[in-house]
């Protein structure tokens, strides 16, 4: 395996594949200033006004949610409308590794890749053997029968109250700096997340996901592999989505399913990438930050009704804004192969 | 049944015409070869491999490629992208990045004439370019024996004159075996040096293109009065 | 050993009757509509809670309550299909969010205003009282509802297959650019079929509602129901619905009865529809159409 960095390229190889990005020279479109900004702001938000950093890290979540499931749609050809299922799933081992077990985050951490690996396994033959529709349906229900099952052993699973005593990610020093420290985590977090799907995005596999998404068939007569690349696309973006499930037990400390669970947490998600304008990665950023500051806006404005204004909101955002905010932006470019779904049989 | 008990070879270099009223299982056919549908009996061979188990990505690794009937682009991707697909997936490459996959493509592009629209998308191409892209996609999976179907249906006269100038520098250029499935009996009888004639699924003649042109029964189907 | 044998057909038959109110709009909105009305939810919700708005804020009587809420509901479906449907027919993807959403507004709105504190109870009751079939008791009111749900059921059936709307609505379900080329009012055959799904689920929900309990998230559990016959009887065709709508019975009662542990029902029917799923993709249905 081998990086080399060129005038204005970079080249690695590992084995006999090749992968090769370019540097961006423009400064605006530079990322490294925007990751420089995102860096500074929690930073800032600790010495001058403390209570955003919650909001800080709930946005950063929300983004790295919706960047693996943004790689999971275009990958499999059809939109998963369930990925909470991997974060109760993820969540759930690491509370109860953490409670039963004593284990402290740095071990519970592969238990969660473990136990998101096995199921992200066994559910990828759907998204080969479902048709669009079908797999849409069949991921929305997922959750909730998981839900329903948390309900059902509640003695395990502490049914609505949830479990708690989870040890927390950083601790010691002021609660303050643990703050600090567990929201550059979160940020850190979804850097990896971005950075990763964004080569995926650029390398050659992009090709062969757009081409499945726009004719499977003759994708495979032209020799793509289809069912190598979606059980990949499946899997591996359901263990990045379960490490935020550990996360959320790590952050909170508790961690109970009905609060992930159900579709309003789902909404939430999918309207990150929507109001990004479906792009899978940079507009998530713009969409997590929008609906984490939507949210506490509303807390402090209307308080208590704000569980019936946020989805009201949100739909007005969804009918007025075709091509959600960061497509306000976005000049329309070739790479646009998000899926849709259609009714077929 | 679509295809009955149908039992033929093609040579190495060798353009083989495929011809048969409609409805007569030629599409079939090549679904069949390659790999879309698989078969109830018998087997395929080709280059010493046994391909009747195989799914069709691992057939068009091995060298089968093929074009459709009514042109099937990408429809999101430009023409650039189309071709760079097959490029990196045809055959197992080493060291080829999407870069030099999109190098490989334009020279495909442009011995298909569609260089200047290379950045147009799937859904925006006419017929005729479609036709060169389905052309210039199968040809840069580099394979040893493609299918061509029915390329000139659609296309006014010089249109149809070009696609099959096209055909024959292809084969001269990257040396691929061609079995042409056609409805246009005078392209297929110059171009072709043998011909199978498939008729409701069942082969019913086979050999030169003047035998097969003289053959009553052949005739006979062509004019419509016999029944399989 | 036999009384549970004889329990579980009951409620088969029962459940069954019941859940074809339930998931025969959803199939219908999926085969003519070709789309898919995940908010599908929001009538359960809107239906209870509109009528005890009326009913118990306004202390209107109960049947001004229910005649107005089915025109409030009526106008509520017309504009989301203006509004939502009709906008975004190509970018499905925002249809099933947008719908999505007015099922979580409508369940956060019952939450916010009627939460399971305030007791909400519908007197609609027809016939009080339970009735014992064999050793099986049951309440009559639900009785009266899986009857219903047959009538019901009978009544779309015909109206589809013998009257000149019906026959429009099938033939979109075949090729909906043919029976525009034919002349058919496809706008305004979307509109009536988005209302006149309201109806079965309107009918269950107000003769369920005495008897099983009524809470703001309950449109989830029935939309699953829906959802799961509708996928296993073949998206659209109304044949596969009533067969799957009495599977989907079936499996309810037999976990509720036969393993006696009735909060794995939704667990075990989606078992079962995956099952179907894999042994026969298309689902039950044998034609592709709505019949």
């Amino acid at each position: 395996m081998e990086l080399e960095v060129k005038r204005e390229k970079l080249v690695l190889r590992i084995g006999k594949g090749k992968y090769e990005w370019h540097i961006e020279p423009r400064y605006w479109r530079n990322p490294f200033i925007y990751v420089g900004i995102l860096i500074v702001l929690p930073i800032i938000a600790y010495f001058v006004y403390p209570t955003l950093l919650p909001t800080i890290i709930n946005a950063n979540i929300l983004v790295a949610i919706a960047i693996p499931l943004g790689w999971m749609t275009v990958g499999t050809g059809r939109m998963n409308f369930g990925p909470q299922f991997y974060i109760g799933a993820g969540g759930y081992a690491a509370a109860l590794c953490s409670i039963h077990l004593g284990w402290p985050p740095i071990v519970t951490l592969p238990v969660t890749v473990v136990t998101c690996l096995i199921f992200g396994l066994l559910m990828s033959p759907l998204s080969i053997i479902a048709g669009g529709l079908y797999y849409t349906l069949l991921t929305l229900l997922f959750p909730l029968v998981f839900l329903e099952i948390t309900f059902i052993f509640t003695d395990i699973f502490k049914g609505d109250t949830g479990l708690f005593g989870v040890s927390p990610l950083i601790s010691g020093g002021s609660f303050g700096t643990n703050q600090l420290m567990v929201c550059l985590l979160s940020l850190f977090i979804m850097l990896i997340y971005m950075f990763i799907v964004d080569k995926i995005m650029r390398s050659k596999f992009s090709a062969s996901m757009a081409a499945i998404n726009d004719d499977e068939e003759v994708a495979e007569a032209m020799g793509v592999n289809v069912k190598k690349i979606k059980i990949i696309s499946f899997t591996i973006p359901a263990v990045m989505i379960g490490i935020l499930g550990w996360f959320y037990a790590h952050y909170y400390g508790t961690f109970s399913g009905i609060t992930y669970l159900p579709l309003s947490f789902m909404l939430k998600v999918l309207m990150v990438s929507m109001i990004g304008g479906r792009v899978q990665i940079y507009g998530c950023v713009v969409g997590g930050y929008f609906i984490a500051i939507l949210e506490l806006a509303l807390q402090y404005l209307v308080g208590d009704y704000s569980s019936v204004v946020f989805p009201i909101i949100l739909l007005i955002l969804l009918l007025s804004l075709s091509e959600g905010l960061f497509g306000l932006y976005r000049k329309r470019r070739y790479r646009e192969y998000l899926p849709t779904l259609h009714v077929r049989r | 049944m679509a295809v009955n008990d149908v039992s033929f070879s093609i040579n190495e270099g060798e353009t083989l015409g495929l011809m048969g009223p409609n409805g007569a299982g030629k599409t079939t056919l090549v679904n069949l070869i390659t790999g879309k549908y698989f078969t109830d009996a018998g087997d395929i061979q080709f280059m010493g491999h046994d391909i009747t188990k195989l799914p069709p990505y691992k057939r068009c690794k091995l060298g089968i490629s093929r074009t459709y009937q009514i042109p099937r682009p990408f429809p999101e991707l430009t023409a650039l992208m189309s071709v760079a697909v097959s490029a990196i997936y045809g055959k197992d490459r080493e060291n080829q990045s999407l870069e030099d996959a999109a190098t490989e493509a334009t020279h495909y592009l442009e011995f298909c004439g569609l260089f200047s629209k290379r950045n147009v998308l799937g859904k925006d191409l006419t017929l005729y370019e479609l036709r060169g892209l389905e052309l210039a996609r199968a040809l840069a999976t580099t394979p040893k024996l493609i299918f061509v179907d029915e390329v000139m249906a659609g296309l006014n006269p010089s249109e149809a004159t070009k696609a099959v100038r096209l055909l024959e520098r292809a084969k001269e250029e990257f040396g691929v075996t061609i079995l042409w499935i056609e409805h246009v009996m005078a392209a297929l009888m110059k171009a072709a040096q043998r011909v199978v004639v498939l008729h409701y699924g069942k082969k019913i003649a086979e050999g030169l293109p003047q035998e097969i042109a003289n053959d009553p029964y052949v005739i006979e189907c062509y004019l419509g009065s016999c029944h399989a | 050993m036999l009384t549970t044998i004889e329990t579980t057909l009951i409620y088969t038959l029962l459940l069954g009757s019941l859940y074809l109110l339930v998931s025969l709009g959803f199939s219908l909105i999926c085969g003519v509509l070709r789309i898919f009305h995940l908010g599908y939810a929001y009538i359960f919700v809107a239906t209870i809670y509109l009528t005890w708005l009326f009913f118990n804020t306004l202390g209107l009587p109960l049947w001004l309550s229910i005649l107005l809420m089915v025109i409030v509901q009526a106008g509520i479906a017309i504009a989301l299909y203006k509004g939502i449907i009709a906008r975004f027919l190509k970018m499905e993807e925002k249809i099933i969010t947008g719908l999505l959403l007015i099922a979580l507004i409508a369940q956060q709105a019952a939450n916010r205003w009627y939460p399971i504190q305030s007791a909400v109870n519908l007197p609609t009751t027809i016939i009080p009282g339970s009735l014992s079939l064999g050793s099986t008791s049951i309440s009559i009111q639900i009785l009266l509802a899986a009857l219903t749900g047959i009538v019901v059921t009978a009544i779309f059936v015909v109206f589809f297959l013998k009257t000149k709307t019906g026959l429009a609505v099938r033939a979109i379900s075949y090729d909906i650019n043919t029976a525009k080329i034919m002349g058919i009012q496809v706008e305004q055959i979307y509109m009536f079929i988005m209302v006149i799904v309201l109806l079965p689920v309107i009918i269950a929900m107000l003769m369920i509602a005495p008897v099983w309990a009524v809470d703001p998230t309950m449109g989830w559990g029935y939309m699953t129901t829906a959802i799961l016959i509708a996928v296993m009887g073949g998206l659209g065709n109304i044949r596969g619905t009533i067969i799957a709508s009495y599977i989907i019975g079936l499996t309810h009662a037999f976990v509720s009865f036969v393993i006696a542990e009735p909060r794995l029902m939704n667990l075990a029917a989606l078992v079962v529809v995956i099952i179907m799923l894999i042994v026969r993709p298309q689902g039950i249905a044998k034609t592709e159409s709505l019949w």
